[in-house]
């Protein structure tokens, strides 16, 4: 499996130079998925087989169009690949309560964030460790503060509506409510798409402490050359137009499934 | 937990909204409490109305059906005349005889029994009845044509409950059974101004009670003794002992004749009041028989005495009771159990069961109207929260529980609006039920008088009418053949057409009880889950994935 890794992360994986994923579990796997919006319709994705493991941050990359923020609903639960499996610690996710998957075991930041309006940060963040169902071992409203000053956000904002802050702000707080439950797999879908170069660093630094620190396993979904720099490995999807001409390609991660 | 959490802290996020439709509910439920507790009101005049008073009941002919029967049995030659003889025939011979009576009272429904047998008596020179009219002229009339008046009852009397007694005469004599009987006298109660009342023993034959017109009228005293003569033979007369003098308390329950004059008879003030037992000392009871020659020279014979035979019962239930219990015991279907007391009461009740019947009608609007108001704003309030619907389940709230919290938000405030209107409901539903319910007693007492004006002839307009008529065409047609005791009256009745208004249940006092508490939180349950299902079709059409893709 490790060579899948290496083959499909190709270059940029080689200028990083890092090798530390390996040795970790697989915490999520995709065999041969292939997902179409509609039935028998155009397939968004191909044949995509992936392994990502704890303790790393990986980036998705391509093209607009290639399927990216498609291959991350398949990933966070929201949809079923159409042919194929995901595999969340070896079961199959299509098999299980994917609503429990969801609250559970994987943090999903949207690209357009997905926090309630009327709700305040700390609302936001305590309205997700409920929908959990899990135990916290201290006030769920405690953990949301400890969590904003986590992702560098001042604690008065608890009791800030949603509305009244910035999109970096709105940003941070996604990150909080997506930890707020400790899942297993954090995805962010463009988490830097619109903010300004040191609040993206910044906001790299907590994914890659997540990873790095608590061991867990980032899901970067990014158009940015910096962020896909930053990761440790990259995978990149092709653009569906291309496979055709390009078979090689597509090939790559099918032979070694 | 996490949904009745939410739910809440989502009911007072969207003040605004939910104040609204608690609002809409509390007008609602206003609306039903008020419609309810009408119901109600008018279910518990219905069964409990009754429950505790006695009620009379009385067995009658089915005329119009004997009527009928035998008509159509003789109809076959005669061509537009129907066979009057036939049907008088088969009229008295449906005459129930006084053991008959006796034999229903012992059924065990019954809780008293008692009966008056009223006949006629005619005036002599020493005792005259009273009368606004000359006297000698109604003697005459009354002599001469006794039979036929009498014979024009079943003409007259058709119609059913009308006072027609032997109307004949100049006097009425009146026999009762028990003071039970005197009580209810069918010319209304009385009381004693002088003597006391007969008892009804055959040791007391023969004492009468005379009211006090009459005793002022021919100047008597209690002790004087009264001669008076046969209705149908002027040369048989009979003696009499006052031994008391009433008067009515209610004076006009029959009134004399109108200006045409009718039988003096008819006149209150001259009912001669006397034991059953004198009656049959004299020979004027039920049970004998006596013989008229009418003008044309037919004789007939028929019963000297109309028997009014009134069973009491201890209530409503028993009186339906006897009602089967009659029928088990071989009364044919040619008889009628009737109460005028059931009746009465419950024509008492029609403004409020027409009130009821409203009620129920705005009932239905209010909650048709209500369920689709509801309905509308479910809907919208799931299409506007149709993104916290994606968020939620994006996050792995499961459907059920996102829709489980739309309804459970949506019972929370309907169940503050339904407490809020019920309340209001409550509070207003008796005068706003009362005023109603005066509109109906309103609208029904000028139906009535309207009625009124229409036939209005009073009691006695019937009897004077056809008399007149009667007396025209007798001698030729010879109404003689007429089977004279053909109206048996259950005296009691009282006049369908009689003066005295029914008095309307015209206020009721609604309160709220717990079953109908009950039936509010079921009609409240029932919109909710209502209104709610549709928004939990919507929730469960929704997909995450497809909300935010839209959104973004």
């Amino acid at each position: 499996m490790s060579s899948v890794t290496t083959d499909t992360a190709n270059t940029q994986e080689e200028a990083q130079g890092k090798d530390a994923a390996p040795q970790q579990p697989v915490t999520l796997e995709l065999k041969q998925v292939s997902y179409a919006y509609t039935k028998g319709g155009k397939k968004v994705l191909h044949d995509i087989s992936y392994a990502f493991r704890s303790g790393a941050v990986y980036a998705i990359t391509g093209p607009s169009g290639a399927g990216k923020t498609t291959l991350l609903s398949l990933i966070s639960g929201l949809a079923s690949p159409t042919d194929g499996q995901v595999l969340y610690q070896g079961k199959d996710l299509a098999k299980q309560n994917r609503y429990d998957f969801r609250s559970h075991d994987i943090g999903v930041i949207f690209q357009s964030f997905n926090l309630l309006p009327a709700l305040t940060v700390s609302e936001n963040i305590v309205l997700s460790m409920d929908a959990s169902g899990k135990t916290f071992d201290a006030p769920k409203k405690k953990i949301a503060e400890e969590l904003l000053s986590e992702v560098h956000l001042p604690a008065e904002y608890a009791n800030e509506r949603i509305l009244h802050l910035s999109g970096g702000e709105q940003q941070r707080v996604a990150i909080a409510r997506a930890l707020s439950y400790d899942p297993e797999v954090i995805v962010a879908d463009e988490p830097t798409g619109n903010l300004d170069l040191s609040t993206q660093n910044d906001i790299m630094d907590i994914f890659r402490n997540l990873a790095h620190d608590h061991n867990k396993c980032v899901i970067i979904v990014t158009h940015s050359p910096e962020v896909a720099q930053r990761s440790d490995e990259v995978f990149q999807l092709a653009p569906l137009r291309r496979r055709p001409a390009a078979k090689k390609k597509a090939a790559t991660p099918k032979h070694h499934a | 937990m996490f949904v009745f959490k939410n739910a809440w802290k989502s009911v007072i996020r969207n003040k605004g909204r939910n104040i609204l439709i608690a609002i809409i509910v509390a007008i609602i439920a206003a609306a039903a409490t008020i419609g309810l507790s009408i119901r109600q009101s008018a279910n518990t005049a219905r069964e409990t109305g009754l429950e505790n008073t006695s009620v009379t009941g009385q067995i009658s002919v089915d005329r119009s059906k004997l009527i009928n029967a035998s008509s159509t049995s003789s109809s076959s030659s005669s061509g537009s005349q129907p066979d009057f003889s036939a049907i008088r025939e088969a009229l008295s011979d449906k005459e129930l005889s006084l053991s008959d009576y006796q034999k229903y009272a012992k059924l065990s429904s019954v809780s008293s029994s008692y009966y008056t047998e009223t006949t006629s008596l005619a005036e002599t020179d020493s005792f005259q009845p009273v009368s606004t009219t000359s006297s000698s002229s109604s003697s005459s009339s009354s002599s001469s044509g006794s039979s036929d008046s009498n014979a024009q009852q079943p003409g007259g009397g058709m119609g059913g409950g009308m006072e027609s007694t032997t109307s004949s005469g100049d006097f009425q004599l009146v026999g009762f059974s028990s003071d039970e009987a005197v009580k209810n006298a069918s010319n209304g109660s009385f009381t004693m101004t002088s003597g006391e009342v007969f008892d009804y023993t055959t040791s007391s034959d023969k004492q009468v009670i005379i009211s006090k017109s009459l005793a002022d009228f021919n100047n008597l005293k209690v002790g004087s003794t009264i001669t008076v003569a046969s209705a149908t033979d002027s040369s048989k007369t009979y003696s009499l002992k006052v031994v008391g003098i009433y008067k009515n308390t209610t004076e006009s329950s029959t009134s004399t004749g109108g200006p045409g004059g009718g039988s003096t008879a008819n006149d209150a003030a001259n009912a001669i009041y006397t034991s059953v037992s004198t009656l049959k000392a004299l020979g004027l009871d039920a049970s004998s028989k006596v013989t008229t020659t009418d003008s044309s020279g037919n004789s007939t014979s028929s019963a000297a005495a109309q028997i009014s035979y009134t069973y009491v019962f201890n209530d409503e239930s028993s009186f339906k009771s006897f009602k089967t219990q009659a029928k088990k015991a071989g009364l044919s279907s040619d008889y009628t159990v009737s109460s005028a007391d059931v009746e009465e009461y419950e024509s008492s009740l029609i403004p409020l069961n027409n009130l009821s019947q409203f009620a129920l009608t705005l009932l239905l609007i209010v909650l048709g109207v209500g369920a689709v108001v509801l309905i509308v704003l479910s809907l919208f309030n799931v299409r506007e929260r149709k993104y916290e619907v994606g968020v939620l389940t994006a996050m792995g709230v499961k459907k059920s529980k996102v829709a489980a919290q739309f309804a459970i938000e949506l019972l929370i405030v309907t169940m503050i609006g339904l407490g809020i209107g019920a309340v209001a409901g409550a509070a207003t539903s008796v005068p706003v039920s009362n005023q109603l319910l005066a509109s109906q007693v309103a609208q029904q007492e000028s139906e009535t008088s309207s009625q009124q004006a229409q036939f209005g002839r009073g009691a006695a307009g019937p009897g004077t009418s056809s008399g007149s008529s009667s007396s025209s065409s007798s001698s030729g047609s010879g109404t003689g053949s007429g089977t004279q005791a053909a109206a048996p009256t259950q005296g009691n009745g009282g006049g369908q057409f009689g003066a005295q208004a029914v008095d309307y249940v015209s206020s009721v006092n609604s309160t709220v009880s717990l079953s109908m508490v009950g039936q509010l939180i079921l009609i409240g349950l029932g919109l909710t889950l209502l209104s709610a299902l549709v928004g939990v079709i919507f929730v469960m059409r929704y997909e995450p994935l497809q909300i935010l893709a839209d959104r973004s």
